[in-house]
């Protein structure tokens, strides 16, 4: 028997298998928490308000590979954006700094 | 078009519908079930403002939200799984009517009737091991502060390289020492349960717990299982200095429930 009781910490333990777990079957409302869906709730919630479900010990972008893998994209265009950005820094410094620049 | 529709939580046989009266779902609605061949689904009615696609789609985002409908969800799925065997759905089930309730629980009657029996008597626990650095023992050698006195130069140089290296090797150390600890636990309690699995280990922050949580780990039990696997449980906490266990439960079957497995 499961008991009516609930420990307050129990959220994290909730989500997980409320959004995880239990029966799938098609309701007429065609946002079932599945696949496509479920990846892109939780990269929105990722997203949105990486803060607050840290809070609530949600995490499971950590572990989901696909999201990883994003996550890894994302991680790679902003370092080569970053790299951009420091080497139009590095240009245009050695430009204006000795005069040393090839133009002319 | 309906301006309502039902949000489904469970799949359940032999709950008295007079005895879910006392129970309320979603936004304090009443719940009462759709019954058909001897099964039925625990409904209650919600706007469709709020969980038609539209609104699903928007609130899902909102974790402010998610929390309460979890809560709710959980709420009827516990009060329907402490009277009769229940198999709950995933958040987010939603039906234009009684007639497409009943459609689908005519469509998946077998297996649903398969799922209630693995889970007839029955209960989720969870166990979670979380390992404290802090309060592991001390390693053997702490040969870290024997850098040789008044290093300078190279000297320093190569003991702090020593050092960060020492300090990887720990960790990484820890890390395996840790894993194993765990696979042990879970094998030895997935000993004394009917089913098992391991979830993701869930971020620190939540229970405000100190350390790394090595196993997140729930287990179906028979009622008559239940009071070997927490006493054992316990006693496993006990086993070690650095490691505490945490058991939750009953839970209702959420992670034995799904249609498919056999």
């Amino acid at each position: 028997m499961a008991s009516d009781r609930r420990q307050p910490a129990d959220l994290a333990d909730i989500l997980e298998r409320v959004l995880d777990k239990g029966i799938v079957i098609a309701g007429d409302i065609k946002v079932n928490l599945l696949e496509v869906e479920l990846l892109t709730i939780k990269i929105r919630l990722l997203i949105a308000s990486v803060d607050k479900a840290k809070e609530m010990g949600i995490d499971w972008w950590e572990n989901d590979p696909l999201l990883s893998t994003r996550r890894r994209d994302q991680e790679l265009e902003e370092e080569n954006n970053e790299l951009k950005e420091r080497l139009k820094q590095l240009e245009s410094g050695s430009d204006s700094g000795s005069g040393s620049g090839s133009k002319s | 078009m309906s301006t309502t529709g039902l949000y489904a939580y469970a799949i359940t046989r032999g709950l008295d519908p007079e005895a879910v009266e006392e129970q309320s779902g979603i936004g304090g609605r009443p719940v009462r079930l759709v019954e058909r061949d001897g099964l039925a689904v625990v409904v209650s009615e919600v706007d469709l403002e709020e969980f038609g696609e539209e609104g699903l789609r928007r609130n899902l985002e909102d974790l402010g939200w998610l929390e309460t409908v979890a809560l709710a969800h959980d709420d009827v799925a516990r009060f329907s799984a402490g009277r009769a065997p229940t198999a709950p759905l995933r958040l987010a089930t939603v039906f234009l009517g009684e007639d497409s309730v009943r459609a689908q629980l005519a469509e998946w009657h077998e297996q649903a009737e398969r799922a209630l029996d693995r889970i007839e008597g029955r209960t989720e626990w969870s166990v979670k091991a979380y390992s404290d650095p802090s309060a592991r023992p001390a390693p053997s050698a702490t040969s870290d502060d024997s850098s040789s006195g008044g290093t300078t130069g190279e000297g320093a140089g190569r003991a702090y390289l020593m050092q960060r290296r020492a300090a990887t090797q720990r960790r990484e150390q820890t890390a395996q020492e840790d894993a194993r600890i765990a696979e042990e636990l879970h094998t030895e309690l997935a000993g004394l349960a009917t089913m098992s699995q391991r979830l993701a280990p869930q971020d620190p922050k939540l229970s405000g717990y100190t350390g790394v949580m090595i196993l997140n780990g729930t287990y179906l039990l028979d009622d008559a299982q239940v009071e070997r696997f927490t006493r054992t449980a316990t006693d496993l906490g006990e086993r070690q200095v650095h490691i505490r266990l945490e058991v939750g439960g009953p839970w209702p079957p959420y992670s034995f429930s799904s249609l498919d497995a056999s």
